[in-house]
């Protein structure tokens, strides 16, 4: 906009001072030298460490510690907080090498007019250093968990890199376990992530860009990609998407997730997360961009389609028959998880003809005596078994066992005998309840609860064709959503062939050519073609009948 | 531009075929049975055949105009007052026929699922779903409706297939016995059918690649072919053509013969499934059809605005067009036909005449300048 605005003051021929620090002007110069007096007051040691105690007050894990150098001729303190750093590499690599005397020629030499050229050269040995041009810029890295030399009357301050603190080990996901494939899950160190990932991609390409976000918790963000793989306008616009978000704290990247999705208004997750490095790792290698937040193990997927959520990647390890059938009944089972209690009640309360006769008879039986309408019993079942769950979930192990027996077997038998549900319903609510929690991805199945209500009271008020109304509507609005440029019904919707096997049924690795083409990759193929090693000619016989032979072979000679 | 959006050529004949297909399955195999008798297969055969000239009209028409919708070429042809004129006829057009399935819609559900719920609460929501299409836009309905074309498609496969055990092929012969009267009589209601590709004429613009809308428009006539044909034959070979004639809503009724082994039976949720899906996703075309050609017509820049007070439209009529199903019969079997052809047929052929009688005058005048 400043730019817009100088080149419209340009033409009008008018002179105006261009604004920000291009500016020659003398009044910018003094505001600047005013801000430096305040914080770095001449560069003494004494005034600077004041200030520091200022600015961070008085923490109990900052860190102050004065010392001599050597030949006593400059005096230096470190900066650093308690708990964030590794105090071995500040003791044996800053602090030592300038106070002893004796471990190289140059120290004799160190005075105050080149302590910063010399303390950087050849007395410290940490491995990453900066030089923070003022107090304000080292401070920053100081809370991140680097340390800051500060040297008396030098105005420039040297930063070691010296973050180390005590995280979780990386651990086998709790979220998404698997029974074949690596058992490493993120953690919530980001550092230990991107580790993790370049221990999966060993490409030069794989980029790691590292954006902050949140005014107060400065939190990193790093979006990982493959720069020839990936589609350039989705990266501009994830770049551009993260780089807008205006918040003073980014504690989850759930934060983030709600900030750049597309759609903040739907029920639909529109943004895959992933606790799984290998997951991430595959995502990256389609030409997804990955979302690393500092602080959670939880990584960020986009572009995301609905159907990611049905997938595992255990799919990909096992065989594909596997995987596809494994495809096939989580698709089966996204849809009771939905319907079926909805189907049911209409088929009972509207459609009863519906029903092989017997099915209806026994169903009826069960249902005598029972005071509830079946939307009515549905609804109620269900909205019990909800807060099964929910207590379930939030109770420690021990007792939420407790729980389940209680609520689940107890008053759920009790009902029944007291003919308050029938025993048809209690299977279609746990039915259901058993089918929500075969859906891999969480919010997505939470998302498929909570949307059973409306359908089980459609179902309740115009029988089938409800249900069908408020699937038509899920559906249109499926529909109208995409992720970062991508359908989220996609690759069902204008996908290839191709595109649409893979989603379904997880053909052989060495069929698996090319990556998605929604994605649109700068890179679309996987591999040269179909290639799968065969035996050589002349080995497809059996090692066994070989052997046999060449000895039949002797005995005849 | 009202409409920002682009779809596919593959989407656009999808649209179309179901836009073809989905309300004819239902209504047209007894009005054909009663007009042709045996030979109602080769009615509609033929008939929706026919479909193929307005189709070719159309594309020529948006080939002389590319980038242009029907509603705007309408003026660029006839010239202004006329032209919008004639653009609005289009539009009543585009509403009147919603209006006429959506009535079509109530009534079987009316008739043959929920006959205790007044037809009101059908039509309503039909007209509030396609509302709701309409808001999202075209992209919007086209994604929807490949997912819906898929169980269309294979659900009327399935009850085909499921009824081959009581077909008897006996019920063709003998073929045009009473010569082409009869086939000629049963073909206009398919025809009409077909004719409604003439919504392709709004849509055409709005494909990725408007050169292959031909296509599109032809792959989805040919398949309305199959798909239709199909399901004549087999409730013919079911039923016989007199019983067939003799009822409102054959292919429900030809569900209900369906039983395999006493387990397969039962197959009437899935007709309603697919009518109901595909009804919509044709509700929605005319309903954004119409709301498009009105914002055009009036050069608004946004035809959202529009919908809600349409859809009322639609609602109303749907309601007090007819008096009962049978009206509704009447009015497909006898008048609709030859309503619909003016439309898909008759005006667009005057705007060819007149665009090409324009080109060449325009290049009379061009030889005379140059000469």
């Amino acid at each position: 906009m400043n730019n817009a605005f100088l080149a419209l003051a340009r033409k009008l021929g008018k002179k105006i001072k261009p604004p920000g620090k291009f500016s020659g002007g003398k009044e910018e110069k003094k505001r600047e030298e005013k801000v430096r007096e305040k914080y770095d007051p001449g560069g003494s040691l004494r005034e600077r460490l004041d200030q520091v105690k200022e600015r961070l007050g008085e923490s109990s894990d900052v860190v102050v510690r004065q010392f001599a150098s050597g030949n006593g001729r400059v005096r230096v303190a470190v900066v650093f907080i308690d708990g964030l750093v590794d105090k071995k590499i500040i003791h044996d690599h800053i602090i030592r090498p300038i106070q002893s005397e004796r471990l190289t020629g140059k120290a004799s030499e160190l005075n105050r007019s080149n302590a910063l050229e010399t303390l950087q050269q050849h007395l410290t040995s940490g491995g990453e250093l900066w030089v923070a041009p003022d107090l304000t810029q080292a401070l920053k890295r100081v809370l991140s968990g680097d340390t800051a030399l500060l040297i008396d009357g030098e105005i420039k301050i040297l930063v070691f890199g010296t973050r180390f603190w005590q995280g979780r080990m990386v651990d086998e996901p709790a979220t998404e376990a698997a029974v074949r494939g690596p058992r490493e899950g993120f953690t919530e160190t980001i550092r230990v992530n991107t580790s993790l990932l370049r221990r999966r991609i060993h490409h030069e390409k794989l980029r790691f860009e590292t954006m902050k976000a949140g005014r107060r918790t400065g939190t990193d963000i790093m979006l990982v990609y493959i720069d020839d793989v990936v589609n350039r306008r989705v990266l501009e616009e994830v770049r551009r998407r993260v780089a807008a978000i205006d918040t003073d704290s980014i504690l989850e990247s759930g934060y983030i997730e709600e900030f750049i999705e597309d759609s903040p208004w739907s029920m639909f997750p529109q943004i895959e997360h992933t606790e799984r490095a290998d997951k991430a790792a595959a995502a990256i290698l389609e030409g997804r961009v990955v979302i690393l937040t500092d602080n959670t193990p939880f990584a960020l997927i986009v572009p995301t389609s609905f159907f990611q959520f049905i997938q595992a990647s255990e799919d990909y390890y096992e065989r594909p028959f596997v995987g596809f059938a494994l495809r096939l009944l989580r698709l089966f089972v996204l849809n009771v998880a939905l319907m079926f209690p909805a189907i049911y009640v209409a088929v009972v309360s509207f459609h009863q003809e519906m029903l092989p006769t017997p099915l209806l008879l026994s169903i009826a039986a069960t249902r005598e005596g029972v005071p509830f309408p079946a939307v009515g019993e549905a609804l109620l079942m269900e909205g019990t078994f909800e807060v099964l769950r929910e207590a379930g979930v939030r109770l420690p192990k021990t007792v939420g066992q407790a729980i389940s027996i209680v609520g689940g077997l107890i008053v759920g038998d009790a009902a029944i005998r007291a003919g308050i549900v029938s025993p048809a319903m209690v299977i279609v609510v746990s039915a259901t309840a058993i089918s929500t929690f075969a859906i891999p991805a969480f919010n997505a199945s939470i998302a498929l609860r909570l949307l059973r209500f409306p359908l089980l009271i459609l179902a309740g008020i115009m029988g089938l064709y409800g249900v069908i109304f408020g699937l038509l509507i899920m559906l249109l609005h499926l529909a109208s959503l995409q992720s970062f440029g991508v359908p989220y019904l996609s690759p069902l919707v204008h996908g290839t062939y191709d595109d649409i096997m893979k989603t379904f049924a997880r053909p052989p690795w060495w069929m698996s050519i090319k990556r998605p083409r929604l994605l649109a990759t700068s890179d679309p193929r996987r591999q040269s073609a179909t290639v799968h090693t065969r035996p050589a000619p002349g080995y497809e016989r059996e090692l066994f009948h070989d052997a046999a032979e060449d000895n039949s072979d002797a005995g005849k000679r | 531009m009202p409409e920002k959006g682009k779809i596919s050529p593959r989407q656009a004949g999808e649209l179309m075929f179901i836009t073809t297909t989905s309300a004819a399955i239902l209504l047209m195999p007894a009005i054909t049975a009663e007009a042709a008798g045996r030979d109602a297969w080769l009615s509609v055969m033929a008939g929706t055949m026919s479909g193929f000239v307005p189709l070719a009209i159309i594309t020529w028409l948006s080939s002389r105009h590319p980038g242009r919708t029907l509603f705007q070429y309408c003026e660029d042809i006839l010239g202004r007052i006329p032209g919008k004129a004639v653009a609005l006829s289009f539009v009543w057009f585009f509403l009147h026929v919603n209006a006429i399935i959506v009535r079509q819609f109530g009534d079987f559900l009316a008739t043959a699922f929920l006959p205790e719920t007044p037809l009101s609460v059908f039509n309503f929501s039909l007209v509030l779903l396609a509302a709701l299409a309409t808001h999202y836009g075209l992209e919007t309905i086209a994604r929807a409706n490949e997912f819906i074309i898929l169980l269309v498609v294979s659900s009327l496969l399935t009850i085909v297939t499921l009824s081959v055990v009581h077909w008897d092929p006996r019920t063709f012969f003998p073929i045009m016995a009473e010569g082409a009267g009869p086939v000629f009589r049963g073909a206009l209601l398919p025809a009409y059918f077909s004719g409604q590709i003439i919504t392709l004429a709004v849509i055409l613009p709005y494909l990725t690649r408007p050169g292959q809308g031909v296509f599109s428009g032809a792959a989805a006539l040919l398949g309305t072919v199959i798909i239709l044909t199909t399901g004549v034959i087999a409730v013919q070979a079911v039923f016989g053509p007199e019983f067939t004639a003799a009822m409102r809503f054959p292919i429900h009724l030809f569900v209900r013969t369906i039983n395999i082994g006493d387990v397969l039976t039962r197959f009437e949720p899935l007709v309603m499934v697919t009518w109901v899906a595909g009804v919509f996703v044709k509700a929605s075309v005319f309903y954004y059809c119409a709301a498009l050609g009105l914002a055009q017509v009036f050069g608004l820049g946004e035809y959202r605005p529009l919908v809600l007070s349409l859809g009322v439209i639609i609602a109303a009529f749907s309601i007090t067009l007819f008096a009962d199903v049978t009206e509704l019969t009447f009015f497909l079997a006898r008048v609709g036909p030859f309503y619909g052809y003016l439309y898909s047929l008759g005006l667009p052929l005057l705007l060819l005449a007149v665009s090409l009688i324009r080109g060449l005058l325009a290049g009379r005048q061009e030889e005379k300048q140059d000469g």
